[in-house]
């Protein structure tokens, strides 16, 4: 087995994988030095303004009583979002996967309806759920006509995170049953049926069969769809706007404060503030995916 | 599964490696455009970037139009883009230098007590990045007095497409005329007038919440009228700066509370309403009033199709009738040429070409913004506007600098977005979240 490394010869492999490192270098290494530096100064976003070197300003802004307020609001719903909407996706990815792992006729064309929100877009996804909840005559408002209720849906600011979190699930749960499905072809069937000999009923075969070899796949879904949530602002900015402070994330307040998305003021650009905001969210997702990595090696050593 | 280790890697392989890799890299890379003329007739691509509305866009199209057939060897590229992405894209057009004529915004001098609150576009004017336009004659075409609330260090550096109002009203008439109403011009007759349609089970007012900035007219409009004067709006905007006014003072917060009035008038859902199915739900006799700017008359006045007629007041805020006889506005779309733009000769023939009398009317008539120009014929619906426009008044987020370092509840300052169906504030816990965001910033 010794000839089994997939590459006969080593040349390809430090191209293909030094191309790789260099691509990642130039595109993610190097732009993340450079938001670190750029949360140091008072860089704007138009070319040939002069740039000063701040220090910690921006730090100690974003922390500041003045915006505690809008920083407390988009780390309380970048956190409910995150959690919630990944703890969603996995119990229902999961119900949907062995769902769709049985023998049922037109199993494929199921499959594909599940995973065709992942293929549409943000932008495309945002769109079709706005014409949903549409105020005016969408089918949501005129379902809840029919027993006398109305609802501004996203305008409103008990229901917009929430449905918000709805959408999210929605979009990106095609790619988790994916992975699950994947998982769940590996489980092998003799495990299942010498315990359905031994007389284990559905529940307990899923609970201590079917949960531990799944495992590896729970973790990856769990960590993918965190990591997802934490930076997703796209789809927030196209269902409820950039200023809805209802729905204000991490990484919306990012894009408002970098790209000036408060029409109607005369606020400038701050993209230093933006950049050290960035710097605060990478910093929650390191430590939420790291705590989560651990937790969940852990549990699978166990499982 | 064993696998083979690699053996250390010759300084060569990697540098072929790397060669291959810069290679592809460069491959990647995209070619910028190329520019145009640099004397004499203007030629080549004229890149033209505005913020977007319907009716301006129309404006601009039909110019262009008509430029391009006098210049035929000019080829305007006109994007066009949405007002809460504009900021984006103009940064970054600007930054990759691919524009030669752009919209800015917040063209002003900033007042000394807000120094450090100077806009982007001011900023950008005072560090050599627009064109000085100073000794254009094409300038001269332009209302004097428009031209100094523009000017940075006396200098002149964008082109005013027009004028807009938004402190008022848009009233259905046959909904008025059908419920015995008339235009209301104190606090307490618009009141009276909400109340009657409320009894007839008439909605008193449409409004579009989702976009947020919509509901900001209401609030624009209060302060008009209990701020009548540009001095009176002044000396609130220096006292608060100077922390002399409190936002949470009796008429701070009167201001919040007719912006809620309005909100809480208005049809079911609004805070989740797009702003621009308003139009269509005006035509369509859903409610009788809308809160809005004149630069949205050509859409509404094509979603109504005269099937009734539709008049614009002034907000009445104010129980003294006076105090609401004037409709507030802004200099609309400034146009501006970037010192980096690549065909500075056909910006400049472009914005010539703009200015002459015949096309400027063109382009009023497509997009509804009152005259900069003095003698120009206006649309009927303008001189239907003309008691309340006589004397041009700078609406209240003409004069207001909001500072970068408060918190998101004081940039208004009037903290409208708190307000309920909006956020979940009355408005003196919202006026009260404002106070403690302005003055944490210190």
């Amino acid at each position: 087995m010794t000839e089994s490394f997939p590459f006969p010869r080593r040349t390809p492999v430090r191209v293909t994988f030094g191309l790789g490192m260099l691509l990642l270098g130039i595109f993610g290494f190097v732009p993340a030095v450079g938001v670190l530096i750029a949360s140091l100064t008072d860089l704007r976003g138009l070319p040939g303004l002069p740039i000063n070197f701040v220090g910690l300003q921006n730090y100690i802004d974003f922390f500041s009583p003045a915006k505690w307020a809008d920083s407390a609001n988009a780390l309380r719903n970048t956190i409910i979002f995150a959690v919630v909407s990944t703890a969603l996706q996995i119990v229902v990815a999961l119900a949907v996967a062995v769902l769709l792992n049985r023998r049922l006729r037109g199993r494929n064309f199921y499959r594909a309806v599940v995973f065709m929100p992942t293929i549409l877009g943000v932008t495309v996804t945002g769109l079709v759920w706005s014409l949903i909840f549409n105020v005016s005559g969408g089918p949501a408002a005129s379902l809840l006509g029919l027993f006398g209720g109305h609802s501004a849906f996203f305008g409103d600011p008990k229901l917009a995170l929430a449905l918000v979190i709805l959408v999210q699930v929605w979009m990106v749960l095609g790619v988790s049953v994916i992975i699950f499905l994947s998982g769940l072809q590996a489980v092998p069937e003799e495990l299942n049926e010498a315990a359905e000999i031994d007389g284990a009923s559905g529940w307990q075969r899923f609970r201590s069969i079917t949960i531990p070899l799944l495992a590896p796949s729970i973790t990856a879904n769990v960590l993918l769809g965190i990591v997802n949530a934490l930076q997703s602002y796209q789809l927030i900015y196209v269902l409820s706007g950039p200023n809805n402070r209802s729905t204000q994330v991490l990484s919306l307040l990012v894009y408002v404060q970098g790209f000036g998305g408060a029409s109607g003021t005369t606020l400038s650009q701050s993209q230093g503030y933006a950049a050290a905001v960035s710097m605060v969210q990478f910093f929650l997702v390191a430590i939420v995916s790291i705590i989560a990595l651990l937790i969940l090696r852990r549990r699978e050593a166990r499982l | 599964m064993a696998t083979k280790r690699l053996r250390g890697a010759t300084l060569g392989r990697r540098l072929i490696a790397g060669a291959v890799a810069a290679a592809t890299i460069g491959a990647l890379a995209a070619c910028s455009s190329g520019g145009g003329s640099t004397d004499g007739e203007p030629s080549g691509k004229l890149q033209l970037l505005v913020s977007s509305s319907d009716a301006t866009d129309a404006g601009f199209r039909a110019i262009n139009e008509a430029f391009e057939k006098q210049y035929p060897k000019v080829d305007v590229v006109f994007s066009t883009v949405s007002n809460d992405n504009y900021p984006a894209t103009k940064s970054s057009r600007l930054t990759a230098g691919n524009l030669d004529l752009f919209v800015v915004k917040g063209l002003m001098e900033t007042p000394s007590y807000a120094k450090d609150a100077a806009t982007d576009d001011a900023r950008l004017a005072k560090a050599g990045g627009l064109v000085d336009l100073t000794g254009e004659s094409f300038l001269k075409q332009y209302t004097p007095t428009l031209l100094d609330t523009q000017a940075i260090d006396g200098k002149q550096y964008a082109v005013p497409t027009g004028v807009s109002y938004y402190t008022g009203v848009f009233y259905n008439k046959k909904i008025f005329a059908d419920n015995g109403l008339t235009i209301p011009t104190t606090w307490s007759e618009f009141t009276a007038v909400v109340d009657a349609l409320k009894a007839k089970g008439v909605t008193p007012f449409g409004m579009g919440g989702k976009d947020s900035w919509p509901a900001g007219l209401p609030m624009l409009a209060s302060v008009t009228a209990n701020y009548p004067t540009l001095a009176d709006k002044q000396q609130l905007a220096k006292d608060l700066w100077t922390n002399k006014a409190k936002l949470t003072d009796p008429t701070e917060v009167k201001v919040l509370k007719q912006t809620e009035y309005v909100l809480q008038n208005s049809q079911e859902g609004a805070a989740g309403a797009d702003y621009t199915s308003i139009p269509s739900g005006f035509a369509a006799g859903d409610f009788a009033m809308t809160v809005d700017g004149t630069w949205d008359q050509p859409t509404i006045d094509a979603a109504v199709a005269k099937k009734f007629d539709y008049g614009y007041f002034p907000f009445p805020g104010s129980d003294n009738a006076a105090d609401n006889a004037l409709l507030n506005g802004k200099t609309e779309l400034q146009l501006a040429v970037p010192t980096s733009a690549k065909n500075k000769t056909a910006a400049l023939a472009w914005l010539k070409f703009f200015s002459d009398k015949k096309n400027y009317e063109l382009f009023l008539q497509k997009s509804g913004f009152s005259s900069a120009q003095p003698g120009i014929s206006t649309s009927a619906f303008l001189q239907s506007i003309g008691d309340y426009t006589k004397s041009y008044e700078p609406a209240w987020d003409q004069v207001w600098f909001a500072n970068n370092k408060a918190g998101q509840d004081a940039v208004f300052p009037f903290n409208y977005p708190a307000l309920s169906p909006l956020g979940s504030a009355t408005p003196e816990q919202a006026a009260e979240a404002a106070q403690k965001a302005w003055s944490a910033a210190g």
